[in-house]
This record gives structure tokens, sequence and C-alpha cells, in this order.
């Protein structure tokens, strides 16, 4: 008897914490089906007896999510596709080519980038966006996170990189390929299951990024998906059961995408942390 | 051999739009912000005055100001001080259960990938004073609504509560991957020698997961000094400023009130309790345990 207890009690504890992770969601999964306030405040926990998908087509509309939910996608994808081009050809250059001098100092630049708190460098940020005359357009967006997406890259790049044998090289050379042979038809190919994870990773930064996304923009059309939903919250306080409606949209894309790739994401996500 | 990957302007080529990059959104506002926190500039006008160390002195001395670092220091407090235990006790426990392993670990990650904005206005839903979670919770016990976000003396531990349910399943699973990369062999001869569940934990398990639990205090202090989306979306920094952060006080004085001089003064001053709370850390705590090896 005592050993069963002690056997079941770990996980009622570990159940008593999912149900607090797991909860919220459902909460707002009941509240976006049911027919208004009145009703969430009649029956707050359960499942509605009759249920109102008005609200998806109202939230879809009157929150105009298809526009956040295009902006954002291609921004995100765009961002994080242009940082790794980028960080893989400075990751080649200065692991596999020969200026090793250069190469640590230059590694070691990239590296203090990780350890600057990106979001104090807000306003001069914005004000060099000004500057370059792209404010309140989507440049505005992806040209910082490309550049705050490169000092991770570099160093989860590098790092694999760097693990490749250098006998590669020596028989392409052999072979009679040039530099820029051995880099996009050799060292690119086998450097992408980093890439992926390198991708993963910037790509759910800059989805869910949002201080630039909310000062950078002010055209309703140009807005991301997390500013989008904060400003139909604002406008649509009252209706609660279209806001949790929004929320559904703007959280499925992630857990889907979680889902199908949650050892990707999770390897990707900590790792990005613990070399931080 | 070595011609080919020598090859100096290939280098220059492959390296020149990352440093370029680098140089523009890392470098040139770290130097443009101490420039411009010694002026008095409205960031439009053609030139910034020179006033040395005015803004400094002013937010130093200025209430509203140690009221938002106080904001930035409960957070810290939350997080070592409630959070770590948290998270090293769930970690003990996912470690040592044989079945759900995996759905725990998935389970409590999931918040750490969602948007905080969206997980603000998900949990502000929570807060609702009249149809949210959390009030008809209390209501089946008999308690009056409570204003969470409106009421200066829960609007704070409500974000923090927030800020606590997002990011403790990401610390979970780091801790987690470290419980388990400790040679099983360890935690079995000292089974083999009568220690108790209890006693392997505390004499085994956690001396050597001393590094991580470092990494992640170090990582919530970073996080903390940073902390800005989620009280701009649930509170933006109100009732009155109680919930004001530095990084909302930066953006409130610089952006909304054109104070640009003042609100680069404050982002240094955020670099700068960054990098005096890091390095105390550092030699106080993190010196002591140094690398372990099994």
């Amino acid at each position: 008897m005592s050993r069963l207890i002690k056997k079941l009690l770990p996980h009622i504890v570990l159940m008593a914490y999912l149900l607090v992770i797991l909860f919220p969601f459902l909460f707002v999964i009941f509240s976006s089906v049911k027919k208004d306030n009145n009703s969430i405040a009649l029956n707050p926990f359960g499942i509605p007896k009759t249920f109102e998908f008005g609200n998806y087509v109202e939230a879809w509309v009157n929150a105009k999510i298809s526009t956040y939910f295009f902006n954002s996608m291609y921004i995100s994808i765009l961002s994080a596709v242009v940082s790794i081009l980028i960080a893989s050809m400075f990751a080649f250059a200065i692991t596999r080519m020969r200026h090793h001098k250069i190469s640590a100092i230059l590694g070691a630049v990239i590296l203090v980038g990780m350890l600057i708190p990106n979001n104090a460098l807000m306003l001069p940020i914005y004000l060099l966006v000004k500057k370059l005359g792209i404010l309140n357009t989507h440049k505005a967006l992806i040209i910082p996170y490309i550049a705050n997406a490169l000092p991770f890259s570099v160093i989860i790049l590098s790092a694999f990189m760097k693990s490749l044998p250098s006998e590669i090289e020596e028989a392409a050379v052999m072979d009679g390929l040039n530099a820029q042979g051995i880099f996009a038809r050799i060292i690119i190919p086998l450097t992408v299951p980093a890439m992926v994870t390198v991708f993963i990773v910037n790509f759910l930064g800059n989805w869910n990024e949002f201080l630039l996304a909310n000062y950078f923009l002010s055209d309703d059309a140009k807005r991301t998906l997390p500013v989008g939903m904060v400003q139909f919250r604002d406008q649509y306080q009252m209706n609660y059961a279209q806001m949790s409606a929004g929320i559904v949209y703007s959280v499925v894309p992630v857990i889907v995408l979680y889902a199908i790739l949650q050892e990707k994401i999770i390897e990707g996500v900590t790792a990005g942390s613990v070399k931080g | 051999m070595n011609k080919a990957l020598k090859n100096p302007m290939l280098y220059i080529v492959l390296i020149l739009p990352c440093l370029i990059l680098f140089g523009m959104f890392f470098l040139y506002p770290i130097f443009s912000a101490i420039r411009y926190s010694f002026t008095s500039w409205n960031g439009v006008s053609a030139t910034p005055k020179f006033i040395g160390l005015d803004n400094f002195t002013k937010a130093l001395t200025e209430e509203r100001f140690w009221l938002a670092a106080r904001n930035n220091g409960f957070f810290i407090l939350f997080s070592v001080g409630i959070q770590v235990p948290l998270i090293i006790f769930f970690s003990l426990l996912i470690a040592n259960v044989k079945k759900l392993k995996g759905l725990y670990k998935t389970a409590v990650f999931l918040p750490s990938i969602m948007s905080t904005a969206v997980i603000g206005i998900l949990w502000g839903f929570i807060y609702e004073p009249n149809i949210g979670l959390l009030n008809s919770i209390l209501k089946v016990f008999g308690i009056e609504p409570l204003y969470w976000l409106a009421d200066e003396k829960y609007a704070m531990i409500s974000i923090l509560l927030t800020n606590a349910w997002q990011w403790t399943g990401f610390y979970i699973v780091m801790v987690l991957a470290a419980i388990l990369s400790i040679p099983r062999e360890l935690d079995e001869a000292a089974a083999i020698d009568g220690a108790s569940g209890m006693q392997r934990a505390f004499s085994i398990t956690l001396p050597l997961i001393k590094p991580i639990i470092s990494v992640v205090i170090m990582l919530s202090i970073a996080g903390a000094m940073k902390a800005a989306d989620i009280v701009i979306v649930m509170t933006k920094g109100g009732p009155a400023g109680s919930t004001d952060v530095m990084a909302t006080y930066m953006i409130k004085y610089a952006i909304t009130n054109f104070k640009y001089g003042y609100g680069n003064a404050i982002a240094v001053l955020i670099f700068i309790f960054t990098l005096i709370l890091t390095a105390l850390y550092q030699l106080l705590v993190a010196r002591r345990s140094e690398r372990i090896e099994y």
C-alpha cells in the first residue's frame, strides 16, 4: 500500500502542475465557443451547452488576423533565413579558412553580442531605423531581426563547422575545388542539421517579438500578430469570447510546430540560452 | 592546399555582411546610447545639447526610477527565491518517475515558446475581475472578486506569477537535462549503501547540478533586467506607475515623451546595473562552484 502511494505521489504532484499549465489554455478554448461574457460568467469552467463558432469567423474578420498572420509569417521566415545565410558565411570564414589570428578576434567580438541586453538598445536602434528612412516599413523589423539573431547563429554554426574533420577540405582541394566550392557544395550541406535548429530558434524569436514590432510600425495593415492581438484586445476588451478565439488563432501555429518538432525545439532553445 | 582557403578577397566578402550588421545594430547603438545620455534632446531637433551628468543625477534622484528599479529587483527575487526551488523540486520529480516523463517535459516547456504578448493577453483574461478564471475560482470559496491588475497591491505579484508561469518549465527542462546526464552508477551506488531518495537528492544530485543552477540564476537575472513586454501588455506600467520596470520607464520617457537623452541615460543605467549584478554574482557565488567532473 505505502509503496503504491510512494509511486503515485510524484505523479499526483506533477499532474497538478500540468493542470496549472494547461488549464488556462482550456479555459480560453472553452470561452472561445461561448456566446458572450454572460455565458462565460455563468459557466466559467465547463464546456458550453451550445457551441458558438461565430466567434472564430468574427475574430478573423474584426481582428484582421489573416493580415497579421501573413505579415508575421513572412517577416519571421525571411529574417531567419537571411540570418542563417550571413551567419554561415561568417562561420565558414572564421572556422575553415586560414586566417586564424583575425578569426579568433572576430569570433570573440561576435560573442560579446550575446551578452548585450538588447532591449536597452531599443532607442538608438529606433533612431538608426528612422535615419535609414525605413521606419514604419517591414524593413524596420526585418533588418534588426536579422542582426539580432547573428551572434547566436554564428556561435552555434561555427561550433558545428569546427567539429567537421579537416580531411574533407583536403580531399576537395585535391579534386580541384576552390574555397567557394568547398563552402557551397561541401560545408553547407553538412551543416544542415545545425541550421534547422538555428532556424527554429530564430523563427520563434521573430514570431514572438513584441517591442520593436510595437514601436517601429504604425500602420495597422503592417502589424505583426503579437502587436495586432494586443490592439485587438484593447479594442474589443468587452467581448472576451471573441478575444479568446483570437488567442486560439495566434497560439495554434506554434502548438502545431511544437507538436511536430518538439525535440528539435527544446534542444535548440535551451542550447541558445546556455551558450548565451 | 593552403592557397585555396587563404583567398583574402573571399574571406572579406564572407565576413563583411555579418560585421556590417553587427556594427550597425550592436556597436553603434551602444556608443550612440552613451553619447546621447549626456545630452538633452527630444530626438527630432538638429542639435542635442550637452548637459554632462544631469540626466544621471536626475534619474538617480527620481523616485519613479527607483520604483521601476525596485520592480526589476522583485523580478529577480521572485525568480531566484521562489522559482529556482520549484524548478529544482519539479525537475527532481520528473527525473525520478519512470512513466510519462516525456509528457511532463513536453507540457511544462510549452508556455516558454509562446509569445509573451499573447500570454499577457491570456492572463489578463484570467485576472479579469468579473468573469476571469481566478475570481471564478475564488467565488467557489466565497471570496469577493479581487481587482488583480487594477489594484496596486496585487498588480506586481500578478505579473510576476504570469512570468513564472511562462518560464518555470523552460528552466525545468534545462535542469532536467543536467540531472539525466549524471551517470546512473553514482545514484545506484548510493542506493546500495542505503541512502534514501531524499539523501541522494541532497548529497548527490544537487551538488552535481550546481553549475546549471548557476546558469539558471544568471539567465533569470538577465531576463529580469530586460523584462518589458509582459508589463506593457498587462498593465502598461500602471496602476499609477506601480508596475513600471526600468525598460518600460525608459520607453515612456524616450518615445512617448520625447526625452531622448534622458531615455538613453536610463539605457546606460540598465547596462551598468546588469553588469554589476552579473559581476557580483560571478564573484560571490559562481566562483566557488567550479567545474565538476564525474
